[in-house]
């Protein structure tokens, strides 16, 4: 099966976005973590101001999935800024379902992606990997991704939303 | 001395910006490395789409130092999405002259950002620190950042532009 098309996500698409990104969640045991609503997937990415954009894959009808899904993978990417080079493109989110692997549609996707980056003078592409998730940090390397957390020593920290507002009252 | 002012970059600030940038990337030994031109800056952070926002800390006039700059501190961030909980603040580039540290002009700094995180509705705020970097590691922790590459294990990587020309070229 190699018939697939890439497309940009349009509003119709919220709800299988959302399917996709708990799937993924799901894989990573984390569903009950994502608590985002598709009213916020619509406002945050088909508004005046889109903080994401998508690419989804879909297939015809006649090869939809089990359940009866056509849109079967997506990659959900933004663009951000490096101080030294300019803008990058970074890559949040990226799945495609399991009954649909091996057909080169996340090749596909991560060309798309590339190709994207190019036209909008990217610098490069930024995502970060678990350091576990070795199928996913070979699948990366063999299109030319470097460790940068390795080779420059990165780690990636957060403040909370309740520390957030700890030090917005002070 | 403690009278200093922040407020959001304006473009006239683009130079002292680029000048900043500079200066924290001497201290990281990669002046070199900054290629970014107060053209670029200009188009991507003041254009109809900005690709990142800036604050700025300035001093008054009988305060600037013998070169005469005002602008004495930046901050640099944009806005992320993260798919299980929506907007993020990422903080990107953080810097305060050495002369001009001591006075709480970096805390003023992170409490703006915390401010301007909340009021956009974001659910965190998110940055890089390296690890060999003690003292910004202990400023951040004493304000109650986790580090989530140790406790999740993420790496950053990063497909370079020479490779992502290979892949849009491919077949």
């Amino acid at each position: 099966m190699a018939n697939f098309i890439l497309r940009k996500a349009e509003p119709k698409d919220v709800s299988d976005i959302l399917r996709l990104i708990k799937e993924l969640a799901k894989f990573e045991e984390m569903e009950e973590q994502v608590v985002l609503t598709e009213k916020e997937l619509l406002e945050d990415g088909f508004g005046d101001h889109p903080f994401y954009h998508c690419v989804v894959a879909e297939v015809p009808k006649d090869k939809q999935s089990v359940e009866g899904y056509t849109v079967v993978g997506f990659a959900m990417y933004y663009f951000t800024y490096d101080p030294w080079i300019g803008k990058l493109l970074y890559l949040e989110d990226f799945y495609v379902m399991k009954e649909f692997r091996g057909y080169g549609m996340g090749s596909e996707i991560l060309k798309m992606l590339s190709e994207t980056a190019v036209k909008t003078r990217c610098s490069g592409m930024h995502f970060i990997v678990a350091e576990w998730n070795t199928s996913s940090i070979e699948f990366y390397k063999r299109r030319g991704a470097s460790d940068l957390s390795h080779e420059e020593g990165w780690r990636l920290y957060e403040i909370d939303k309740c520390n957030l507002l700890k030090m917005s009252s002070k | 001395m403690a009278n200093f002012n922040l407020r959001k970059a304006e473009p006239k600030d683009v130079p002292d910006i680029l000048r900043l940038i500079k200066e924290l990337a001497k201290y990281e030994e990669m002046e070199d490395q900054v290629i970014l031109t107060e053209k670029d800056l200009l188009e991507d952070g003041f254009g109809d789409h900005p690709f990142y926002h800036c604050v700025v800390a300035d001093v008054p006039a009988e305060h600037q130092k013998v070169e005469g700059y005002s602008v004495i501190g930046f901050a640099m961030y944009y806005f992320t999405y993260d798919p299980w909980i929506g907007k993020l603040l990422y903080l990107e580039d953080f810097y305060v002259m050495k002369e001009y540290r001591g006075f709480g002009i970096g805390s003023e700094i992170l409490k703006t950002l915390s401010d301007t995180a909340v009021k956009n509705r974001c659910s965190s705020m998110h940055f890089i620190v390296a690890e060999s970097n003690k003292a910004s590691i202990d400023f951040y922790k004493r304000r109650g950042a986790s580090d989530l590459s140790l406790q999740e294990g993420w790496r950053l990587f990063r497909i370079d532009k020479e490779n992502l020309l290979k892949i849009s070229a491919e077949e």
